[in-house]
């Protein structure tokens, strides 16, 4: 058989043309996947943030919307203590629970990467289970805890260590802490869990076997590598704290509002769409600023 | 062994058992407000405190008599079935085609994606509202279902893609090579090995629907969903009715859980090969 | 296209990833029942070429004909052909039998008939009796079986096998040779074997492609290839061959200067070079010997004993020709040998020293 014994051109046409189509059918393919989540995350996510974009320009008079394009919303936001209270409350909180949290979950997850042998599976299912419990139900058994006439007070006085009941526990920014604590503590746990399971066991032995104390192997060695975890759940757990409503609402007692409330405030008492939307604007820029600084440690991880 | 590596030894174990007395202070404090929910359920006083006066059963039986409580649980588990399915439905062709296919603006499409996770719940209740406005019908049922797609569709496809992305495409390849079409392909092959990931990802979609507050409550019109019900009664007089209907769902959703937790671990060991 | 061809032609297949050519202007014809091995290095584009024919990739150009008719642009589900994945791709949610039965039910047959087959099939295979069993219940060798009565059972006009036997270890991977053989000549299937391991290819093969950056370097019988080498590459890739760079001297003579120093080589490979044209010799550590007798037709050089390998069977011995260069020569065992840094004469047949380009 000779190599010239058809039409060469041809047939390679005839190739190109089946892999021109085969390709088209990859790209409807493409484009039909993805349609779907695309079409519905801009409908109702992108259009949305537009909307409130745009709102944020406008006014409220007399319970009229005034499309006059102003700054004003913004103006007030960066001269009314109001606001800029609640932005402190809520930066403050959120940096003390991103610590906390923190402090609180590296051993936890430390223990349950490296030490708990065959429970490791069963732990790591426990500390994602009070997940599956709706918030708002555990913020609820929160206040029963916290109380006046709460659990921890009543059980204090019971074992007699305290004559008088704790007022500060319940309705204050302490309780806003200890419920958010709370709520993010899993959420911080699993991406410590994940960078300190990577970690071998044999790159610890072998940090030990170059006379590096337990302790210094795990600062040369362990903590390094489990950073990057550490600052996925540092970010994200600060960004929930920022805007979280439910807890500081059922918690907080409403004495100091967190921002979160103050743009439900704007919403629902003042009907003042315009306020809300630029106040979600300006915690939306926190956030993106908060995101882009931190990015190089936590697109590695969420890419995974 | 050196003698002197004993006391080492010996530290190394006391440090693990402290760690291990820290882990299950931890997990104490996890489990203790879940702990109080069931057993004030079945305490007789109607102001829930210590010390406890007695077992009863009454206030699940008010609960389930509670028109408002039931009516609550019902639009809730009927919306949030909703928004899981249709969650999970948008979220599937979505990850199969980000992790198997060359996309050239797969940045653009994780950031559309992912973005909500990060998005303040606040915020994104107030623009559905605004968003609403120009379809005020919809507000009520419809809008509360849409809401709660949009919040769990993004992690949904992300929990998607990161299982598929593990998906041996000679799977795919095979099935093909051996004569299934594209449905095939989807009904045989992937639907089955991608079984514990979609069971898991409607669960957690339905879970996080159906306890969801804020968002709800700026697009709900007059429905109530059960956390709009419970807020509602928060704000009154506490009836230990709403720590007895919160019993059984802690109840029904860790069993629940567990249970698919079980099922997905043994499915995915059988499916390692 | 010429009716009533027979077989696998691939006409003048190139595949581009943009710039890059991963299979460039291949031209191969496969006669039916035929074992033909695509050998090469990770890169050559051999896998590519077998997923252009099973319809995993399509060509950039030309066209890939079975029995004639061109496949180019069919869907994989839609072509007679069945591929052997190097992880096997047995599917997991489905037994022994089940994963058997897999593509006869795509082709829509009829119950009784599936069982029979998938039947008669686990025996062909060897694992009668666990057709009940899961995937994750079997050994890496029987999967590797089932792997192949899946493809095998639906009698494809063509059986591609991609680096099949690369997961087992050395003893299993044999035994599989010699039973994919036996298995190939009985059903009288048209094998295409991917793989970058020479002796398989030598071992197994009716033809060998030896494939290097998407071309095709040589296609021709185990022994052409091992014998009679076109190139360079060929020659070092396929068994061990010393390759000394020489200059051509003489046509008519089939002189070659290997630094200054005239040497004869074999007649074969002479065709394709002009007098001064830079090219190679190669020849086999196997034709090299020690002390060779000094008579015509024999090649004779002074060299410097370096390195001596034990093998077992033989034993390696490499040394420093005169004017630097290294040559192994591959001696039978019990070969009196030198001590390093003896010098010593070593020497080859005329006729083991091809020109390779």
């Amino acid at each position: 058989m000779t190599i010239a014994d058809g039409p060469m051109d041809g047939s390679a046409t005839a190739a190109a043309g089946a892999a021109a189509a085969s390709a088209r059918r990859a790209r409807r393919q493409t484009i039909g996947g993805l349609l779907p989540i695309v079409a519905w995350q801009t409908l109702f996510f992108a259009v949305p943030m537009g909307i409130l974009f745009v709102y944020s320009f406008w006014t409220m008079k007399d319970y009229r919307l005034d499309t006059t394009v102003t700054l004003a919303n913004y103006v007030r936001i960066f001269t009314n203590p109001i606001y800029l209270k609640g932005f402190l409350l809520s930066l403050q909180v959120a940096l003390f629970v991103t610590v906390v949290c923190g402090v609180l979950a590296f051993p936890v997850a430390y223990f349950i990467a490296k030490k708990a042998g065959r429970w490791r599976v069963l732990l790591l299912i426990m500390v994602i289970l009070p997940f599956w419990v709706s918030l708002i139900m555990r913020a609820f058994a929160w206040r029963l805890l916290l109380g006046e006439r709460g659990v921890i007070n009543q059980g204090l006085e019971l074992t007699g260590l305290i004559d008088a009941p704790f007022s500060f526990l319940l309705y204050s920014p302490t309780a806003i802490v200890i419920g958010l604590i709370y709520a993010y503590l899993p959420l911080y746990v699993l991406p410590l869990y994940a960078s300190i399971d990577k970690v071998r066991d044999s790159w610890i032995a072998a940090a030990q076997d170059l006379n590096a104390t337990p302790m210094r192997a795990f600062w040369e060695v362990t903590f390094p590598l489990a950073f990057p975890g550490l600052m996925v759940g540092a970010v994200f757990c600060f960004i929930f704290g920022l805007g979280e409503y439910v807890v500081p609402a059922l918690l907080g007692g409403g004495k100091s509002l967190v921002i979160a409330q103050v743009i439900r405030m704007e919403f629902e008492l003042r009907q003042n769409w315009p306020g809300g939307a630029a106040i979600s604007m300006v915690l939306m820029a926190f956030i993106i600023a908060l995101l882009a600084l931190t990015l190089r440690w936590i697109r590695p991880e969420v890419a995974r | 062994m050196t003698a002197a590596d004993v006391p080492m030894r010996r530290h190394g174990r006391a440090a693990t058992r402290a760690l291990a007395f820290y882990a299950g202070l931890v997990f104490a404090f996890l489990y203790l407000p879940i702990a109080v929910i069931v057993l004030f359920a079945f305490d007789d006083k109607t102001v829930p405190g210590l010390p406890m006066a007695g077992f009863t059963t009454q206030w699940f039986a008010r609960a389930f008599a509670d028109g408002e409580l039931v009516g609550g649980l019902a639009t809730s588990v009927r919306l949030a079935l909703c928004s899981a399915v249709l969650a999970t439905a948008i979220a599937m062709p979505g990850a199969m085609v980000l992790a198997w296919r060359d996309v050239k603006v797969r940045t653009v499409v994780m950031c559309l994606v992912l973005a909500p996770i990060v998005v303040p719940q606040i915020v994104i209740g107030l623009g559905l509202i605004l968003l609403f406005r120009a379809a005020p019908g919809l507000i009520g049922e419809p809008a509360i279902i849409i809401a709660h797609t949009t919040l769990t569709a993004c992690y949904a496809t992300m929990i998607l893609y990161s299982r598929l992305l593990g998906f041996k495409r000679s799977y795919i390849e095979a099935a093909m090579d051996l004569g299934a079409s594209d449905v095939r392909v989807f009904v045989e092959i992937i639907l089955p090995l991608a079984a514990p990931a979609l069971v898991a990802v409607l669960l957690l979609a339905f879970t996080d629907a159906f306890g969801e507050y804020i968002v709800a409550w700026f697009v709900a019109g007059f429905t109530k969903t059960l956390p709009i019900v419970i807020w509602g009664s928060m704000r009154g007089v506490l009836s230990p009715a709403v720590n007895a209907i919160s019993a059984v769902i802690i109840a029904v959703s860790l069993a629940l859980s567990v249970a698919a937790q079980i099922w997905i671990i043994r499915q995915t060991r059988a499916g390692r090969a | 296209m010429s009716a009533g061809e027979q077989g696998i032609r691939l006409d003048r297949v190139s595949k581009r990833y943009g710039a890059a050519v991963a299979v460039d202007d291949v031209t191969l014809d496969i006669a039916p029942g035929e074992f033909v091995t695509l050998l090469g290095p990770s890169g050559c584009g051999k896998s590519t070429l077998l997923r252009m024919i099973s319809g995993f990739a399509d060509p950039s150009d030309g066209d890939i004909r079975i029995d004639g008719r061109s496949i180019v642009g069919l869907p994989p589900f839609r072509r007679d052909t069945a591929m052997v994945f190097q992880d096997y791709a047995l599917f997991p949610h489905r037994t022994v039998a089940q994963n058997l039965a897999f593509g006869l039910r795509m082709r829509k047959l009829a119950r009784p008939e599936i069982a029979r087959r998938v039947e008669r099939m686990l025996a062909m295979i060897e694992l009668p009796g666990m057709g009940g069993r899961r995937i994750d219940q079997i050994s890496g060798g029987q999967a590797q079986r089932v792997a192949l009565g899946r493809s095998l059972i639906v009698e494809p006009a063509v059986l591609l096998l991609d680096e099949p036997l690369g997961a087992l270890d050395l003893k299993l991977r044999r035994q599989m040779q010699s039973e994919l053989k036996r298995i190939q000549r009985e059903m009288r299937l048209t094998f295409l074997y991917v793989t970058h391991d020479q002796e398989e290819a030598l071992t197994m093969s009716d033809r060998i492609a030896v494939m290097r950056g998407g071309r095709v370097e040589q296609y021709g019988t185990p022994t052409e290839i091992y014998n009679a080498p076109r190139t360079a590459f060929v020659a070092d890739f396929v068994g061990e061959a010393n390759l000394l760079p020489v200059e051509i001297a003489s046509i008519e003579e089939r002189l070659v200067s290997l630094r200054g120093r005239v040497l004869r080589a074999a007649e074969a490979g002479f065709e394709t070079v002009r007098a001064g044209d830079a090219a190679s010799i190669a020849i086999r550590s196997e034709a090299v010997g020690l002390s060779p007798p000094d008579e015509p037709g024999m090649v004779r050089l002074p060299a410097v004993a370096d390195e001596i390998l034990f093998l077992g069977a033989a034993v390696k011995l490499v040394v420093v020709i005169e004017g630097g260069g290294r040559m192994t020569a591959t001696l039978p065992a019990g070969t009196p040998l030198p001590a390093r840094g003896e010098a010593v004469t070593i020497g080859w047949r005329t006729a083991d020293a091809r020109i390779v380009t």
